[in-house]
């Protein structure tokens, strides 16, 4: 805009013949087949003087672009696409097994972590009273641990049944 | 310590789930496949310029189409899904500047092009200009090669040019503006 007023011209962020100019280059008229009004304006046009600049760089660049670009066939492309959409569905389809077998397993490593500690004082009981030859106070204790086992193995394997069921419920549903 | 053969009822189930992932790809192939012969071309080369990394660009390609057929979006049009897988493009290629693989290289020209003698062109002269402008675009920000690509080298409207870049029109004007003057000036720096 502009381009005819006298002094210099405010700053215009585009002007109203860019469409004329990205015309004359895109058909190859530029610089020698224009005519000669739409010369004279970019002669005084900021802007005009830009868009020519660089996009006539950019056009040669995009010519050279398109005959260099070796990109797959849509076909390789499509086979491509629709394998790893498959992994994709499978993998995220499993996901949810691996986690739950993750804390099934980190559940399973507490439960005998604190079966353990609550033991601990009837194994050291019975260790120390088979060292000192206490025969009855080393039944009375390994009866307790066996208690004690048993509601734990009891736990556990109830467990190891539910957790694999409530999986499969969770996956069946999905 | 749970791990266990797959069952026949497994892997049905699992081949149920991947055709139904695939069933809901944004397109059936045929379409798939028109659709990239319009366009693989031009994001290859818009993927090139903006990175200045023809391999860079090679990779993101495959994943700008893949993810552009796992989009769960509707469509309006040619133009709306044209700028989305641009968008996706251009996403893409920012993810890999933030993450170091970033810097703008200047492209070399390739030595194939040889042949460009038989049509009557300068090859040197055009050599030097695409050297020129690569070093130029090197200078400027990514937005700002990406918005003067799409504005002259894919001729996108301004809102276009929006919509594949995620930002608003009304800025585009006075962005596009600045990003041509500092190209314009690095270009004739150089000349």
């Amino acid at each position: 805009m502009s381009a005819r007023m006298e002094g210099p011209a405010p700053v215009n962020f585009e002007c109203p013949r860019e469409s004329d100019v990205l015309d004359a280059l895109a058909s190859a008229r530029w610089p020698n087949r224009v005519d000669r009004e739409l010369a004279d304006h970019v002669a005084s046009c900021v802007v005009c003087q830009d868009v020519i600049t660089v996009a006539s760089a950019i056009q040669t660049d995009h010519d050279s672009a398109w005959r260099e670009a070796s990109v797959p066939s849509s076909g390789q492309m499509w086979w491509r696409a629709e394998m790893r959409a498959r992994q994709d569905a499978i993998r995220d389809a499993s996901r949810p097994v691996t986690v739950a077998q993750g804390m099934a397993v980190l559940f399973a490593l507490v439960v005998v972590a604190v079966g353990g500690w609550f033991a601990w004082p009837s194994i050291y009981g019975l260790f120390s009273a088979l060292s000192t030859g206490d025969t009855q106070s080393a039944t009375a204790t390994t009866a307790f641990a066996s208690s004690l086992f048993i509601r734990l193995a009891i736990a556990m394997g109830a467990f190891l049944i539910v957790a694999p069921l409530a999986i499969y419920v969770v996956l069946s549903e999905k | 310590m749970f791990s266990r053969e797959l069952t026949v009822s497994d892997l049905e189930r699992l081949d149920r789930i991947a055709t139904a992932a695939v069933e809901a790809l944004q397109m059936d192939e045929d379409t798939f496949r028109a659709f990239y012969d319009r366009t693989a071309r031009q994001v290859w080369a818009y993927l090139a310029r903006i990175t200045g990394d023809r391999s860079l660009a090679d990779d993101l390609l495959q994943e700008s189409y893949y993810r552009f057929l796992r989009a769960e979006r509707a469509f309006t049009s040619e133009s709306h899904r044209r700028n989305y897988l641009f968008r996706i493009a251009t996403n893409l290629a920012h993810d890999r500047h933030r993450r170091g693989r970033g810097v703008f290289n200047v492209p070399v020209p390739e030595e194939n092009e040889a042949g460009a003698l038989a049509d009557g062109r300068d090859l040197a002269a055009e050599t030097a200009q695409r050297t020129d402008l690569a070093r130029a675009m090197a200078t400027l920000k990514p937005r700002e090669r990406e918005m003067l690509w799409l504005a002259y080298a894919q001729g996108s409207s301004h809102e276009e040019i929006a919509d594949s870049l995620g930002l608003r029109k009304s800025s585009i004007k006075i962005l596009l503006f600045r990003a041509r003057r500092r190209l314009a000036a690095a270009l004739g720096g150089q000349r």
